[in-house]
């Protein structure tokens, strides 16, 4: 015998009736409808990943050029006669030379720039040159020029602002074709960006001051900022952080830890998750009766804000950690008691420590909330046009700001495409912050969880 | 365990701790225990046993006030502790329960180190003056539940890395530190293997020359090894109370014998 595998029953040619082998009808049906579920499965994530990457491409695409701007580097001569017309060198005097005067220093010395380069582009006006730059061009002349008054009499090259439209050209908003309808540009205005540009006069780089900048009126979309708006909704969230939290937490400790469980504290529940379900736009005109023409508090101001959002947020709040503290084993309770600690401490030593990243999570994530909130603050006035920043806290939170959601809100409202351009951005500035707040409740979740 | 030194034992062991009197347990609209009547002795290891839901475990909670958490219960009647109701309305609970240790079912080890689990309850009540007293009272207990050799070289460590038997004796020397006067034992084995559980009632043998142990247990074997005293539960009612052996070898009652014998639970 050569071979000395043992031989084992042979399977038959046609398996029996319950074989194994075979899957029945029943076994085929089931594992048929479990590959259709998982089908369906796949096909709703890959649903979502798809709509997730459409809007993410779509509002970066859009909102990318936002952070880049096209300036223009000419020299201008500063010419004391019109800067500074007493000669004294007194910032006080030199303020009372309006931007107008250096609107026509800068034309002056765009033409100058021309005819010393020989450029030449037939059949453009003087109206053209001096729409080619902003109007914010000039206003940021005069504050160079007023912080720093050695300047006057010199030749300077600061980099001056172009207008949104020769700044759209070069980030393929504007066309020629487009231009020639426009009555806000033409397309020797777009020659003479090109012309510029082949000089190296003309370049688009990155624009901090999209960040930093307050907002601007509607006809300069190119000096529009965020500054005002980030700060406006950082205040908030720092009144919503410091009155939010500790109210929710204590009131959550409250009912569910000491309060008797009765109708009343039924009723106490029932209301606060019904409030978590309140249209936010209805704390809004609360917030509009309570605070403002109650407690008369200032219209368009950060405390206003926050505590309207602090409202809206509580609930979110109150109901992750009630969540988190119920979650916390009964045998730890039972424990620190059967030790003789009071309830109180049986809460604080125990039981609050091992509820914390779900307190934490929770509470970021009303946070974020909160911040995306925007219909609550055009009830409370903060859709208004605020160009000045408000000072540090605590008394600028009386101050008038804009808050990120309403200046998003704002900006598409404008008819300058320009400020569409600006609104994504501004999008994406606001997606930024919600990124670093998620991502702050996923490192502190596993902090706290690391810590037992 | 020799039956002639429980005898010895037993003499210096007569002074009352705990006496119940008609104590009346309600759950909601449920009488969860009925008319007991029992005097705990020093010194001893007293047992509940009966079939489960008969209130044994209730009836245990009832010595250190652990009902008190549970808002539907309702307890009648009178707990007395060397000479003073514990359900007068001048007692705080919490004190009780410093004096009235309990262990649990299930070993339920706080999420903090070995070394803070068994210094909490020292350290809430004041028992430790410095550092070092601290030190002293964790050893001492550590030692007292069998566990020190073991931790000694990880006392700071999470509590909930030990083994079953571990974090039970961990449970044990935390009650053990309060230094209380009773230990109350609520199936402290029911969730150890038969290893674990031999060192726990070893432990339990040791723990009597220093309180009165009160342990609940669903074993019969396991009362008969480490207790002087038994009481048998059935149905909300103590239907036997008397020295182990008697309970075991002689019982009084005909439906003790049936839950002995296994007929009944």
């Amino acid at each position: 015998m050569t071979d000395t595998t043992p031989d084992l029953v042979p399977a038959p040619a046609t398996p029996a009736q319950n074989s194994l082998l075979v899957a029945d009808a029943r076994t085929r049906r089931r594992n048929a409808a479990e590959t259709r579920f998982r089908a369906y499965g796949i096909i709703a994530i890959g649903l979502a990943i798809a709509a997730l990457v459409w809007l993410l491409s779509t509002i970066i695409a859009d909102g990318a050029g936002a952070f880049r701007q096209t300036y223009a580097t000419i020299p201008v001569t500063l010419d004391a006669a019109v800067v500074d017309p007493k000669g004294n060198r007194d910032p006080e005097e030199m303020k009372k030379v309006l931007t107008l005067s250096y609107d026509k220093l800068l034309i002056t010395g765009m033409q100058d720039y021309l005819a010393q380069e020989g450029i030449q582009i037939a059949g453009l006006s003087d109206q053209d040159v001096k729409g080619f730059l902003s109007d914010q061009a000039k206003a940021n002349l005069r504050d160079a020029v007023l912080a720093d008054p050695a300047l006057v009499g010199e030749v300077v090259t600061v980099p001056a602002l172009t207008s949104s439209r020769i700044d759209g050209y070069f980030k393929g908003r504007v066309t020629a074709e487009q231009a020639a309808r426009d009555s806000k540009t033409s397309p020797e205005q777009l020659q003479l960006a090109d012309a510029l540009h082949a000089n190296g006069a003309l370049e688009t780089r990155f624009n901090s001051d999209f960040i930093t900048n307050a907002d601007a009126s509607e006809t300069r979309p190119e000096a529009a900022g965020l500054g005002v708006a980030i700060l406006g909704s950082a205040y908030m969230m720092l009144i919503v952080l410091v009155l939010a939290l500790p109210i929710g937490v204590a009131a959550s400790i409250y009912l569910e830890e000491f309060a008797p469980k009765n109708r009343l504290t039924d009723l106490i529940e029932v209301n606060i998750a019904n409030l978590a379900a309140v249209p936010s736009i209805v704390y809004g005109i609360l917030g509009l009766a309570a605070f403002i023409n109650f407690m008369g508090l200032p219209r368009s101001a950060p405390i206003v804000g926050g505590l309207v959002l602090t409202l809206m947020t509580l609930p979110t709040i109150i109901i992750a950690t009630r969540a988190a503290l119920k979650a916390v084993p009964p045998s730890i309770r039972d424990a620190a008691l059967g030790v003789g600690a009071s309830r109180m401490q049986t809460v604080f030593h125990h039981v609050l420590p091992l509820a914390m990243p779900g307190i934490l999570t929770g509470t970021i994530i009303g946070l974020a909330h909160a911040l995306g909130e925007t219909a609550p603050l055009l009830l409370i006035g903060m859709v208004a046009f605020v160009q000045d920043y408000p000072d540090a806290p605590p008394a600028g939170l009386m101050d008038p700001t804009s808050a990120l959601p309403v200046q998003i809100y704002n900006w598409t409202r404008r008819a300058d495409p320009a400020f569409f351009e600006r609104a994504a951005g501004a999008i994406i500035v606001l997606l930024v912050f919600l990124l670093i707040m998620n991502l702050a409740a996923i490192w502190l979740r596993r902090r706290f969880e690391r810590r037992w | 365990m020799n039956v002639m030194a429980n005898l010895e034992r037993k003499l210096a062991q007569d002074d009352i701790k705990i006496s119940a009197r008609e104590v009346q347990v309600f759950y909601g609209e449920k009488h969860a225990i009925k008319d007991v009547n029992v005097d705990i002795l020093d010194k001893t290891v007293t047992a509940f046993i009966g079939p489960s839901g008969c209130g044994k475990s209730t009836f245990l909670r009832c010595i250190n006030r652990m009902n008190d958490t549970i808002d539907a219960a309702r307890v009648e009647g009178k707990i007395v502790l060397d000479g003073e109701d514990i359900y007068d309305k001048r007692v705080d609970p919490v004190q009780l329960r410093a004096k009235v240790g309990m262990v649990f079912q299930k070993p339920n080890p706080f999420p903090k180190s070995i070394y803070d689990n068994v210094s909490y309850g020292p350290r809430i009540h004041g028992l430790a003056r410095s550092r070092s007293e601290l030190d002293e009272i964790v050893e001492k207990s550590l030692r007292g539940a069998a566990l020190w050799n073991e931790v000694k070289d990880r006392l700071h460590e999470a509590g909930t890395g030990l083994s079953g038997g571990q974090q039970q004796r961990l449970c044990i020397a935390r009650a053990v530190a309060t230094q209380p006067e009773v230990l109350l034992m609520d199936e402290p084995c029911s969730a150890l293997d038969p290893i674990a559980t031999s060192q726990v009632e070893e432990l339990i043998d040791q723990l009597r020359q220093d309180f009165s142990v009160v342990i609940v247990t669903h074993s019969m074997q396991q009362a008969a090894r480490v207790s002087q005293k038994t009481a048998f539960f059935h149905l909300g009612n103590l239907v036997e109370y008397g020295a182990t052996d008697d309970i075991f070898t002689n019982p009084q009652d005909p439906r003790t014998e049936s839950y002995i014998s296994g007929r009944i639970g």
